[in-house]
């Protein structure tokens, strides 16, 4: 019952706060370029105007194109569900093995591409193979990357990874940039840009309009949601809910109701503050030129490989 | 009636009525003649899948299914291992002869009919016979039956491409032949009658130089017939060339009988040395890094499916060398583990890859061209082949819900548990390194290769006129994809039933591993329910927008264009599409652009016509290959000489000969 409670609780949080992260994200960077920005609440706003618009459906496009949002946005909220972003031992923990997790992400992955090579346009085209090419490569980056978590926590699943070690020091590192080339961050793509000569991300979602672009963008600001809350309960899983605490001296329901306001608070918290760093680097670094990805995805790759050996080395 | 003699008739049944189902064939030379001969085909296959699954969900461990007499003492049988092969090789023969009835016919003017369906026949007679002959002459005769067939199936289309693909192939699987030849010849001291079971304990008393020998031997017999690399050239020219639903079958099963052959052999060597299970790791990730990196950049619909099966094969070799390297090693866990996953990739890759071929035969018979970039659009035009198509994709990629994911799961499973037993080990923890970023590497890339498959062929507009006009496949063309496509999920769904079906614990002589380990991290986790909760997060977004969103709000328009009409040969191509692959690993693919211009006023260079070809060698066929033909055409050319047409010559070189070998011998 207990752990029903926490899924369902992480469920409407993540789903949630999504849109407020993405626009907390746009509001930090505006205010460090020198500008006001919009309300971080904005994004809520513009969902709401695009799922009641008119939708304009390429020619070119097949069934393909219609199936593609909600396989993105469907594999991205069975992440928010799966994953202990909120809390730990959840119903659905089980399923939060990183096989699966780094294979669904690129389930997601691969029907945005699919999306963006249906409308006929080399736009999409250019960011399908782009996207293809980086989430291809960073595939085995997340999955060396997390073997070091996995071997140090003795267990596969995510559930049982949080919290960090010493020796996962480099592994944490290839993790930060696995989850900064998933979400389409700087320095691998531009998210403010329409020009074809950078764009990735929004280069494939160019023909959608209406719902279904409302439903591809909530996607990617749900993922971007995901992975910043599991990469800060990588370094401080305290204070989440869990199935522990929930009796303390008998006294159940206050106990449910603290420690559910807390973790509801610290999850707030965590996105403000990766949210805060996450503007802060796109202020502070550039974008690569797509051709120079190679040196971004091997140098995360050997990082991983180098964290892996070194919790090896420290396993003996 | 007795199951036992049920399955023993079913079997009979199977490989007399496919050899007759051949003569039919051959002898009617007619519409009827032909949807008798393949039906028959069809029919008698299903039989022998019926029986061999039968067998296989019996408690028997061996059934004898006959012998021939006449003092060949050649005795068909059926184990656990060979009805595992036996089940891949008759269920597909069965769907592949049913596509063949429509299928073959468009091309009756292409191929001579009647032989074709002789060969297929004496094709798929070769590979049943070659999993039940139980002994070293049988098995022989029966790998050479299938090799000869398929090289006449190779050349089915009298081109000249295929005409060179097969006599290259005819070279290539007789050297392989040569020297399982060979390697029998030593392993049972030159009786060629002895039984297979029997060879465990002749290879006891070997030498260990000589064991050793024909271990590589066999390495390279069963090797070259899987496409391992470096042995590999001749499976990406051969393997296209033929009919799809000969592609199919050498794609999908054949390369299995190589490895069931090589599975049955390293059985009979309890003994061989560590650096073996290395040796076959090592070629096997190469292969599987080097097919999917050809796999992503091949632009020809066929030949993207034979790299892709050079890199299963490498996946399953990997996993049969980590396998040879547990038991030597003392984690006979681990080993068996990895040996049941090689066994359950095996079975699925037949499954996906036959489909795929057949798919891309249909795709084919209404595009009439096997590149990439002369489709397109397909999915408006053929919504349900398309929708198969993109299930065996999403499949051969290896993503969850489907069949391959949960192998390589279950593989990567026990590689990361395997870490914490052998962490002492410096070499042993080397290799699972490897295998690991090996696997995740090769996954990654075979999403590409597979997306790219499937998203140029059949999303966008067409680009050409024939693309344009397809019409999707029906009727007995698309029965046999769609049961293929069904397999595949029913094996997400149940991988771990199948996996107790396949009694894979069997497989090992030493105490079985139960089939619950296939559920990874604590029964709580299933394939169905993962299936299902994915199943279910769609749905719920897709209820989700029907409820806060008008579904009829929309008007269809052209793509956006920048203010001019948008064309065909705007989109993306699959050149173009993985040409940051072909950038990116510039050093291992030697990809070479080529744009020439021609200028279409002299006043302005810039103004031109530009064409560009990308070439694409392989370092094998240009480093190795090539200088060994050079070598022999200089050797024969040097031969050349003696051969003078002088009778006295010749007999002083027989009896020189003569001599040379009785002091060999003697």
């Amino acid at each position: 019952m207990n752990s029903i409670i926490i899924t369902i609780i992480q469920g409407l949080l993540v789903l949630g706060i999504a849109p407020f992260a993405m626009g907390l994200v746009r509001k930090f960077k505006a205010l460090m370029q020198g500008r006001k920005g919009a309300y971080p609440t904005l994004p809520y706003f513009t969902y709401a105007t695009m799922m009641k618009k008119e939708m304009v459906i390429s020619k070119s496009t097949s069934w393909v194109f219609r199936v593609v949002p909600f396989v993105v946005l469907g594999t991205t909220v069975f992440l928010a569900l799966v994953l202990p972003l909120v809390g730990m031992g959840g119903v659905l923990a089980p399923y939060a093995d990183f096989i699966v997790v780094s294979a669904v992400l690129a389930i997601g992955a691969v029907f945005l591409v699919l999306g963006g090579l249906d409308s006929a346009s080399a736009f999409g085209g250019m960011g399908s193979a782009r996207e293809m090419t980086i989430s291809s490569l960073v595939e085995p980056v997340m999955i060396v990357t997390l073997t070091a978590f996995a071997l140090v926590a003795g267990t596969t699943n995510i559930d049982g990874m949080l919290g960090m070690h010493p020796v996962l020091t480099l592994s944490f590192l290839s993790l930060i940039l696995v989850c900064l080339a998933e979400n389409a961050r700087y320095p691998v793509d531009n998210p403010a840009t329409h020009l074809e000569l950078t764009m990735v991300h929004e280069a494939m979602v160019l023909e959608y309009s209406g719902p279904y672009l409302a439903m591809l963008e909530y996607a990617s600001a749900l993922k971007l949601t995901v992975l910043s809350l599991l990469a800060a309960n990588m370094l401080f899983p305290s204070m989440m809910l869990s199935t522990s605490v929930w009796v303390y001296q008998g006294m159940v329901v206050p106990t449910i109701l603290l420690s559910g306001l807390i973790a509801v608070v610290m999850t707030v918290v965590k996105v403000v503050v990766m949210m805060f760093l996450l503007a802060l680097l796109e202020s502070s670094i550039a974008k690569m030129r797509f051709y120079r990805m190679q040196e971004y995805l091997s140098i995360a790759f050997f990082i991983a490989l180098a964290g892996l050996v070194i919790v090896l080395i420290n396993l003996v | 009636m007795d199951i036992t003699l049920l399955i023993q008739n079913g079997i009979i049944v199977s490989l007399i009525g496919t050899v007759f189902a051949g003569l039919i064939g051959l002898l009617f030379n007619n519409a009827t003649g032909r949807v008798l001969s393949y039906s028959l085909l069809a029919f008698v296959n299903a039989i022998g899948a019926v029986a061999s699954f039968l067998f296989l969900t019996g408690k028997e461990s061996v059934s004898v299914i006959g012998t021939i007499p006449f003092g060949f003492d050649v005795m068909f049988r059926l184990d656990i291992l060979s009805s595992i092969f036996l089940l891949i090789v008759t269920t597909i023969s069965a769907l592949c002869a049913m596509y063949a009835i429509v299928y073959v016919a468009k091309y009756e003017k292409v191929y001579h009919l009647p032989s074709l369906a002789m060969a297929t026949a004496l094709f798929i007679f070769g590979m049943q016979s070659v999993l039940l002959s139980m002994n070293i002459a049988g098995f022989m005769v029966s790998w050479e039956i299938m090799s000869v067939a398929s090289f006449f199936l190779v050349m089915a289309d009298k081109e000249k491409a295929s005409i060179k693909a097969a006599l290259f192939y005819l070279v290539m699987t007789h050297l392989g032949a040569g020297a399982l030849f060979a390697g029998f010849f030593l392993l049972s001291n030159g009786k060629l009658l002895a039984d297979l079971s029997s060879l465990a304990v002749t290879a006891q008393a070997l030498p260990p130089t000589s064991a050793i020998l024909a271990l590589l031997l066999f390495l390279f017999g069963f090797g070259s017939k899987a496409g391992l690399v470096p042995f590999h050239v001749w499976l990406p020219e051969a393997h296209p060339q033929a009919p799809s639903h000969i592609s199919a079958l050498m794609s999908g099963v054949m390369l299995k009988v190589a490895v069931y052959g090589f599975l049955r052999i390293i059985s009979a060597f309890p003994m061989m040395p560590s650096w073996f299970g290395i040796l076959v790791m090592v070629l096997g990730l190469l292969s599987a890094v080097f097919g999917v990196l050809y796999a992503v950049i091949e632009t020809d619909i066929k030949r993207t499916l034979a790299y892709s099966s050079i890199e299963n094969i490498g996946l399953i070799f990997t996993m049969i060398g980590l396998a040879l390297y547990a038991f030597n090693n003392q984690q006979p866990m681990l080993g068996e583990l990895c040996l049941i996953t090689a066994v359950f990739h095996s079975v699925v890759h037949a499954v996906f890859k036959s489909g795929l071929f057949l798919t891309a035969g249909a795709i084919v018979s209404e595009t009439h061209s096997r590149s990439l970039e002369a489709m397109g659009g397909l999915a408006k035009r053929m919504p349900i082949l398309s929708g198969s198509f993109l299930i065996l994709a999403l499949s051969a990629a290896a993503l969850p819900p489907f069949g391959v994911f949960y192998g390589e799961w279950v593989f990567l499973q026990s590689v990361v548990g395997a870490f914490f037993v052998v962490a002492t080990n410096p070499v042993f923890t080397g290799l699972l390194i490897a295998a690991l970023a090996g696997f995740a590497f090769v996954g990654g890339l075979a999403i590409f290769a597979m997306v790219k498959l499937f998203a140029i062929a059949c999303l966008g507009e067409p680009r050409t006129e024939q693309a344009a006009h397809a019409k999707d496949a029906k009727g007995l063309l698309l029965t046999p994809i769609i049961i293929l496509t069904g397999l595949i999920v029913l094996f997400g769904a149940f991988a771990p039933n199948l996996l107790s079906i396949l009694r894979a614990d069997g497989l090992v002589e030493t105490q079985g591993v139960s089939p619950m380990i296939l559920v990874p991290s604590g029964g709580s986790v299933t394939p169905m329910f993962l299936m299902g909760l994915l199943i279910l997060c769609v749905g719920l977004v897709w209820s989700l927008r029907r409820l806060f969103s008008n579904v009829k709000n929309e008007r269809p328009y052209h793509t956006w264009d920048c203010g001019q009409p948008i064309t065909s040969g705007m989109e993306y191509t699959a050149t173009a599409f993985s040409a940051p692959i072909r950038f990116f690993f510039r050093l291992v693919l030697r990809a070479k652009k080529t744009v020439i211009a021609t200028p279409l006023l002299a006043t302005n260079p810039w103004i031109a016509k530009r064409t560009m070809v990308v070439e694409t060698n392989t370092i094998f066929s240009q480093y190795m290959y090539e200088p060994i033909g050079k070598g022999m055409i200089w050797l024969s050319e040097k031969v050349r000489k003696i051969q003078n047409g002088s009778i006295q010559l010749y007999l002083a070189l027989i009896f020189i000969t003569l001599i040379v070998a009785l002091m060999i011998a003697l």
